[in-house]
């Protein structure tokens, strides 16, 4: 490396130009909202507070955003850790159908969503579709959200999960607990999932950023998560916008880089050593993550 | 594929590695077994929140209504989207520059930072090009607002008024989708620039070639497919953004597919325009998945070399 050494100072030319770039309009915002007339002030926060729309809007976002991450969870990781252990093939058309969501934009599925809760409100007044339609969009708990929402946080989530029981010897695990005398469920609670303790906390705190930042269908259907309200206030308080702006966006990547903390703390996903070929075998980058799976 | 004797083969059941013959019986076994019926509520949960509202939308799109007043299948709707091809313009232009600008300036970071192999530097960009990648919400929007907008920040010290730029129109949307684009892009050829061997680089030289030979005969080959992949996911990236573009222009003054299915939808239940919206809808959703084939064609190719 003794020649590129000259070069070193280029090679950080364009990382610092993409890092100045990341990092300025996040400074911009706080010191439009923090700093009016070039004095620190945290007047738009208590303005915010008093706002009375959006006390309900939080609370509503948070209860979507636990219901998300209860089902998610609850439905996930029972199918990627069956489908490992006694389907394989399954376990094919689960990364695909999961996959999917990352392409089909969120607004397709919006409008998709808005056609059929529309179906079934013209299925005539009292009628079940209707009801079931009315029920899913209430606006106070709109469960359509929290449904979609489970969709949306699938590709990532069953990557990581996907990728976190790949790296374990599962079948190993689970026959040689069975031969000690184990059930098949307590193996999988006592011993996978501690195992796969990492892409759990992954999904969970990445379905939180999805739920805290979503736009897209909560607009379409008009249902007043906290970005939606960010968007409705924005008309009459901008400053109040901008500082609430940046709190969630300054949520969303602390909890995305707990989410990333996450999936490295307890495997060896990121770890990059390309010569340690046990090791760069049994832990396939995450982008790549399909291509280690299909051998035949 | 270059994998390791120790890779997961392990894992995969002798069944399903049988052969092609026994396929279909052993689908039919899948579907009884105690893993189809553990992974039942994820696949209603997916058919329920997303394949039948695709099918759905799908259905609204294709069907017109005849002129005895019945319902039949037709092409309406798409024939109609002409009207709007404004908008579809504005989506490709959109996306085919911002995705441009970001591969290359993307790639180009994610040369430098395999070049580098700081330890540190690695993991930082690591966990920041994948926190990133997934911005693009209503607050990334403000954020420009305030930076880039008619009064924002650094448009006034740099005085972006005097060359005509304006964040409110293409331009705008393309500084904007950088943003998470290009960490996206370093997300994706990252891995490749990384897993270049040292060894093909002094076998390049051990046998007489330059810098210059070594990228134009091995680097840029090798790198080419995730590269490919990369911009190829971007676009689609670009296409499907919706939330920041929303704040940013509203609807009217710049019209994109996203902005135009949204408005549509939120003008009523008239069924012109509904029917417009699903038509635009299933468009994307035809680009998206054009998109993922493609990318995952190139990816299986980019990851030969790595591994």
């Amino acid at each position: 490396m003794t020649g590129a050494r000259r070069w070193r100072l280029g090679w950080w030319l364009p990382i610092l130009a993409v890092a100045l770039y990341v990092t300025v309009p996040v400074i911009s915002s706080i010191a439009y909202a923090f700093f009016p007339g070039g004095e620190l002030s945290f007047e738009v926060l208590s303005r915010l507070t008093q706002d009375p729309d959006l006390g309900p809007a939080i609370t509503r976002t948070l209860l979507i955003t636990a219901l998300t991450i209860v089902t998610l969870i609850a439905v996930l990781v029972p199918a990627v850790v069956a489908v490992h252990l006694w389907a394989p093939r399954l376990r094919s058309v689960l990364e695909v159908l999961c996959t999917l969501p990352l392409v089909v934009p969120p607004i397709a599925v919006a409008a998709g969503t808005v056609a059929l809760l529309r179906w079934g409100a013209q299925q005539g007044r009292g009628s079940l579709p209707s009801r079931i339609s009315q029920f899913l969009q209430h606006p106070e708990l709109p469960l359509i959200l929290v449904g979609t929402y489970v969709v949306l946080c699938l590709p990532f989530t069953f990557r990581s999960v996907d990728a976190g029981l790949r790296t374990i010897a599962l079948k190993e695990l689970v026959e040689g607990s069975a031969s000690l005398g184990s059930s098949t469920v307590g193996t999988i609670w006592r011993v996978v999932i501690p195992c796969i303790r990492g892409p759990v906390l992954f999904s969970v705190f990445f379905a939180t950023a999805v739920c805290f930042g979503e736009f897209a269908i909560a607009a379409t259907l008009n249902r007043e998560t906290v970005p939606v309200w960010l968007f409705t206030v924005s008309s009459t308080d901008f400053r109040a916008s901008i500082a609430l702006a940046v709190l969630l966006n300054l949520t969303t990547w602390a909890l995305l880089l707990i989410a990333s903390f996450a999936a490295s703390r307890y495997e060896v996903l990121h770890r990059r050593t390309p010569d340690d070929p046990a090791l760069s075998a049994s832990t396939p980058a995450p982008v790549s993550a399909q291509e280690g799976s299909t051998p035949r | 594929m270059t994998i390791a004797p120790s890779s997961p083969p392990d894992l995969q059941d002798p069944a399903a590695t049988g052969g092609a013959t026994s396929s279909r019986a052993s689908v039919r076994a899948a579907l009884r077994s105690p893993a189809m019926i553990t992974s039942a509520p994820l696949l209603l949960v997916i058919t329920l929140f997303f394949l039948v509202p695709i099918v759905g939308m799908a259905i609204v799109a294709f069907t017109v209504e005849g002129p005895d007043g019945t319902d039949g299948f037709g092409l309406d709707h798409f024939t109609g989207l002409s009207s709007r091809s404004r908008a579809i313009v504005n989506s490709l232009l959109v996306s085919f520059v911002g995705s441009t600008i970001a591969a290359v300036v993307g790639a180009l970071a994610a040369f430098c930072i395999a070049q580098l192999r700081h330890r540190w530097l690695d993991s930082v960009v690591a966990v920041f090009s994948s926190v990133l990648a997934n911005d693009g919400g209503a607050p990334l929007a403000f954020a420009f607002i305030v930076t880039l907008g008619n009064t924002g920040f650094v448009f006034e010290a740099l005085g972006l008024g005097a060359i005509g730029f304006s964040l409110y129109s293409w331009q705008g949307l393309v500084v904007m989708y950088q943003y998470f684009l290009i960490p996206t892009m370093i997300m994706v050829t990252l891995p490749t620039f990384v897993g270049l061997r040292r060894e093909w680089s002094e076998a390049n030289t051990a046998l007489g070639g330059g810098r210059l030979t070594y990228w134009l005969r091995v680097g840029l080959p090798i790198a080419r497919p995730a590269l490919l992949s990369g911009w190829v996911l971007l676009f689609g990236a670009a296409f499907a953004t919706y939330a920041s573009a929303a704040v940013l222009i509203g609807s009217g003054a710049f019209p994109l597919i996203p902005l135009t299915i949204a408005s549509e939808l939120r003008s009523g239940a008239s069924s012109a325009g509904e029917g417009a919206a699903m038509a635009l809808g299933l468009t994307m959703v035809f680009v998206a998945i054009i998109v993922l084939l493609v990318f995952n064609r190139l990816q299986r190719r980019a990851a030969r070399w790595i591994r």
